[in-house]
């Protein structure tokens, strides 16, 4: 059979592809054999194919099937409640998050420890509506007249150093120095110094005593 | 796996589930479709949600017996790419359409796809590159028959021409793209 390179050309993809009839299948090999740009047209076109086919799929964006149904079947609100939800869940994986849930932990658990009631005490009965209301409300109401005691006592105090306080200072002092003005050098300790231990703690314990009477 | 001519007849029926999976099942040969044409993953992103929205309005007109759904997809697409392909050669207000190509697309060319940067830039790109240099009828035909896979009546019926216009398409095509890549300094594999 008779060849030339535009039959060549021609009948390239058909070649190429095993779809060519033996006959010119034949006839087109011996033609590429003697003729070199005959030959590199089958070597360039056939390695060119072989690339396209080799190239992998581009992938489309994630978010690309979300918009085709978006705008199909409309925006679809289940959907992103789940990723939502998807996303406050992802976050959990994240090494900050889990430091943050350990060092809570363990500092509830260093503080139940030390002021809390022990896991091992508690009984079945314990955890019984009237039991919890009771001891609830047995500790709201402690707690309340603690506080209330602290406020009177603190009141007391600041009763008296404010008595002192008021006191004029005597004229004749010999030496200052802080036994002699235990008033106004340290109020604090004085005012917790039994009253006939100095002898300005005769006029404390007085003053003391004025306060004791006036509560 | 359920065949594409059945979700087809559930979508009928109004079951969203089946449209999902009939666009998680194609989404991806429609983009690279609308990819490998335009060479613009912007366009392409629009043009395949263009796609299965015609797709979503017209699935009443498959026919089963006249062709596989993956077929129709692709004439659909095909359809859209050419009108996308005459539109923005009205806007650049040229006819010359093999010396518009390139310039068009290599202006419009984003940064480097992640795809192609795993090809280290080469051979996706440059493919893509004389892809771009190729006529719209060769570069179709190649693209449907090289990357996209379908055979040649499957071609012909995608293009709605006779099967030796396709035949002779598709060589043409390897050609010229074989001597462009030649051009561009891409030896054979």
């Amino acid at each position: 059979m008779d060849w030339n390179c535009t039959l060549t050309e021609e009948a390239l993809s058909d070649f190429l592809d095993g779809a060519l009839a033996p006959a010119e299948r034949a006839a087109l090999s011996a033609h590429a054999a003697e003729c070199e740009v005959c030959a590199q047209m089958v070597e360039r076109v056939g390695g060119m194919i072989r690339r396209l086919h080799a190239l992998a799929p581009v992938e489309e964006p994630d978010y690309l099937q979300a918009r085709i149904l978006n705008v199909t079947l409309g925006p679809r609100s289940s959907e992103s409640v789940f990723q939502r939800w998807l996303g406050w869940l992802g976050e959990i994986g994240q090494p900050r998050f889990a430091m943050g849930v350990v060092t809570v932990v363990a500092s509830l658990a260093i503080v139940l420890h030390a002021v809390g009631p022990s896991l091992r005490t508690v009984k079945a009965a314990d955890l019984a509506p009237a039991n919890v209301v009771r001891r609830a409300d047995r500790g709201v109401h402690l707690s309340y007249a603690r506080a209330a005691r602290f406020v009177s006592d603190l009141r007391v105090v600041y009763e008296i150093q404010s008595r002192f306080a008021s006191q004029p200072e005597p004229k004749t002092s010999p030496s200052p120095g802080p036994a002699s003005n235990p008033a106004t050098s340290e109020p604090r300790d004085k005012s917790r110094t039994p009253p006939d231990s100095t002898g300005g703690g005769t006029r404390g314990g007085e003053l003391a005593a004025q306060v004791i009477g006036y509560w | 796996m359920e065949p594409d001519a059945q979700l087809v007849e559930r979508c009928l029926r109004g079951d969203g589930p089946a449209w999902e999976e009939l666009v998680r099942r194609h989404a991806r040969r429609v983009y690279n479709l609308c990819y490998r044409f335009t060479g613009n993953p912007t366009a392409a992103e629009d043009l395949s949600q263009d796609v299965f929205l015609r797709v979503y309005r017209t699935l009443a007109s498959y026919q089963p017996a006249q062709g596989a759904f993956p077929t129709w997809l692709a004439r659909l697409s095909r359809n859209l790419l050419i009108d996308h392909y005459r539109r923005t050669r009205r806007d650049r207000l040229t006819d010359s359409l093999d010396d518009a190509m390139p310039h068009l697309e290599a202006q419009n060319s984003p940064a480097p796809t992640p795809e192609t940067q795993a090809l280290s830039g080469e051979l996706s790109a440059q493919l893509q590159q004389g892809l771009a240099r190729l006529s719209p009828e060769l570069r179709e035909a190649v693209i449907l028959r090289d990357l996209q896979g379908l055979e040649y009546n499957e071609i012909q019926m995608v293009l709605q021409i006779p099967e030796g216009t396709v035949k002779s398409r598709i060589n043409r095509g390897r050609v010229e793209l074989a001597r462009v890549l030649e051009e561009m300094g891409m030896r054979p594999a």
